[in-house]
């Protein structure tokens, strides 16, 4: 058998058919003629006279063959029109002429009823047919998106305007009011994707960069997740960036319950301290006259001592705070002396106390800066600590403070011991303490780092210069107030009427995080 | 309008007795309760220039307290100054809530009682000259 025989076509049929037909036909009128003329002949109807023979036999002949064509044409035309119908179905190719069913000749036998019926099976197929393919089309493409959203593993595509082309199910998005998504990751500090990004589009064509720890919401929010977060970027693809994120809640949960822990702990031990340091304070007043010989000294070292513990313990709460990325920062205009006088009377305290001196001096046209007031006292009074822990006896602690560029710089300086290069870059890490350190001073090595993270929260950077041997020089450069009021002043700051004295209120502030 | 009357609601006994002793020494008319029902009464019951409240009370907690007072349609208590008194900076929304309905909110390991009697006069300036 020939298999490579092409197959037969419906509409080959019809030509085929009706030629045997008209064959069959012919060749029954020439038999019937015949069959008149012999018949005739026999009868000796004609007589001798064999013309009238051939006229009769000729116009019987000729006209039921018009007639029998005719007629065949007439009862094979609906069959040829119901065949045409559904080659036309069909879809097959080439089409016969399409038949319309609306002629009155149709409309008269009711064929017009039978060509619709067919062409609405055709048109629900047709119909059938186009979901069938939209279906199959979506299957493909959704292949791949059901499998992905399967995963415990969270995909998100942005194009080169870093917006989400694509996100799976895992993946921490959410549609905003413009229906756009947005990806909801708490980055910690200034390490944040758009930082990255802004990074990558400068001076990579290729790169990736992995973040551990990033949470989807904020905590106490519910479902929180955290995720560590690979981004790959290639300059040019139509999905410029890949975000892959594995959840890994169930290991990093543990650790938020040890912050929980610790926050609750700190908590817990300021009430204490609420009660010694009023209670020095009242008494100060109130015992002045009658302290004797060196009982006012002992008394300062009291103030001093419960001073440095509330100092820990705020660290302790920023840190906690700041690694559950909630540490909020309230900015508003302010100047460097007058936050310097709401820790002044406790440093000098803490400096006199263990034999520092202490040079305090700011330029009177020095900028305003945009700081929380609270925060960034807390960021001197660490690193003067530091100062007095570093230095000797009798050592000279400089704190003072310039303007440069956009920034206000606050130093603080000593004459310390220092230390070498290799651990100036270690030195801003959680815990970290020098080898010096940790044989000599006392200290949980949490003050640079919460220092950092409350300096970069306010936009600023915190930098040192140190010499083995001969001290060193922290740096905190702030924002000049004049250079971010219009971003803060976009901010919502509905608490104006509120008292921003001591270590007050605390206001949700979110303008430098992402 | 002068602040005279003081209303402290505290449940440690050592802190309230504390800013109480250095208020009247103030010169000022303190009256001390010690759980969170008894300071949502005592509030209603008396007008008073200052609500000292703290956060985390028993039987009912400040922020519910305040809500009672003034998050409803009418401010039951227009005429007083509300000042949040808390060892315990909240992380969430009930902070927000409550700084809104508060003149002040306030961590108390910081606010030694010179500083809180500093607070109250300057409510008390404000008043005067708004």
């Amino acid at each position: 058998m020939d298999v490579k025989k092409a197959p037969k076509l419906a509409s080959q049929f019809w030509p085929e058919f009706i030629k045997r037909k008209i064959v069959l036909v012919v060749l029954i009128q020439i038999f019937i003629s015949l069959t008149v003329g012999a018949v005739l002949i026999f009868s000796d109807a004609v007589d001798d006279n064999p013309l009238w023979l051939w006229v009769i036999v000729s116009s019987l002949f000729i006209v039921q063959l018009v007639v029998s064509v005719l007629v065949v044409i007439s009862i094979t035309r609906p069959t040829k029109d119901l065949l045409a119908a559904i080659i036309n179905v069909s879809g097959e190719q080439p089409k016969l002429p399409l038949p319309n069913p609306n002629t009155t000749a149709n409309e008269q036998t009711g064929f017009r009823d039978a060509l619709q019926t067919i062409y609405q099976l055709s048109a629900d197929k047709d119909q059938g047919k186009s979901v069938e393919k939209i279906k199959l089309a979506e299957q493909n493409n959704s292949l791949i998106s059901d499998a992905l959203d399967m995963t415990n593993c969270g995909f998100i595509a942005l194009d080169k305007n870093r917006k989400v082309v694509y996100s799976n199910k895992t993946a921490p998005v959410h549609i905003d009011s413009q229906g756009e998504k947005i990806i909801n990751l708490i980055f910690n500090g200034s390490d944040t994707l758009n930082a990255w990004l802004d990074e990558c589009a400068e001076n990579s064509v290729h790169d990736e960069h992995l973040w551990t720890r990033i949470p989807d919401h904020l905590p106490n929010e519910e479902g929180r997740r955290f995720f560590d977060v690979i981004a790959s970027y290639q300059k040019g693809s139509a999905t410029e960036t890949v975000l892959t994120l594995f959840n890994r809640t169930d290991s990093y949960v543990v650790d938020e319950e040890n912050l929980d822990f610790i926050s609750f702990a700190a908590h817990e031990l300021r009430g204490p301290i609420t009660v010694i340091k009023g209670y020095l304070d009242v008494l100060e007043d109130e015992l002045s006259d009658v302290l004797k010989d060196d009982q006012p000294e002992l008394f300062h070292r009291l103030v001093v001592s419960s001073n440095r513990l509330s100092g820990y313990i705020d660290n302790i709460l920023n840190t906690s705070r700041y690694d559950r990325r909630h540490l909020k920062m309230n900015l508003s205009e302010d100047t460097v002396a007058s936050i310097y006088d709401t820790i002044s009377d406790d440093m000098k305290l803490r400096a006199g106390a263990q034999n520092r001196l202490l040079s305090v001096s700011f330029p009177a046209d020095l900028p305003t800066i945009a700081a929380d007031r609270a925060s960034i006292g807390e960021v001197l009074g660490n690193l003067i600590d530091n100062a007095i822990k570093y230095s000797n006896e009798g050592g000279l602690i400089r704190v003072d403070a310039k303007a440069n560029g956009d920034f206000v710089d606050i130093s603080v300086a000593d004459n310390g011991i220092g230390m070498p290069e290799s651990v100036v870059s270690q030195l801003f890490q959680k815990f970290y303490r020098s080898h010096r350190s940790r044989e000599t001073v006392a200290g949980s090595g949490i003050g640079l780092y919460i220092s950092k993270a409350i300096v970069e929260s306010h936009g600023g950077k915190i930098s040192v210069r140190s010499e083995d041997g001969h001290g060193s020089t922290f740096t905190v450069s702030l924002p000049i107030y004049a250079t971010v009021a219009d971003k803060l002043k976009a901010e919502d700051n509905s608490n104006e009427g509120l008292i921003n004295e001591g270590n007050g209120w605390i206001k949700n502030h979110s303008m430098y995080r992402s | 309008m002068a602040i005279k009357t003081i209303l402290c609601i505290e449940d440690d006994r050592f802190i309230g007795e504390m800013y109480v002793r250095s208020l009247k020494k103030a010169g000022y008319d303190v009256d001390w309760v010690v759980d969170g029902n008894d300071g949502l009464i005592t509030a209603r019951n008396k007008q008073y220039d200052v609500i000292l409240l703290d956060v985390m009370l028993p039987e009912r907690r400040g922020t519910e307290i305040l809500d009672a007072l003034r998050g409803g349609k009418e401010d039951l208590i227009p005429k007083t100054h509300v000042i949040v008194l808390t060892n315990f900076q909240q992380d969430d929304e009930s902070r927000i809530a409550m700084q809104k309905h508060a003149d002040a909110y306030l961590i108390k390991a910081e606010i030694t009682p010179k500083k809180l009697i500093s607070v109250i006069e300057k409510l008390d300036d404000r008043a005067v000259t708004p």
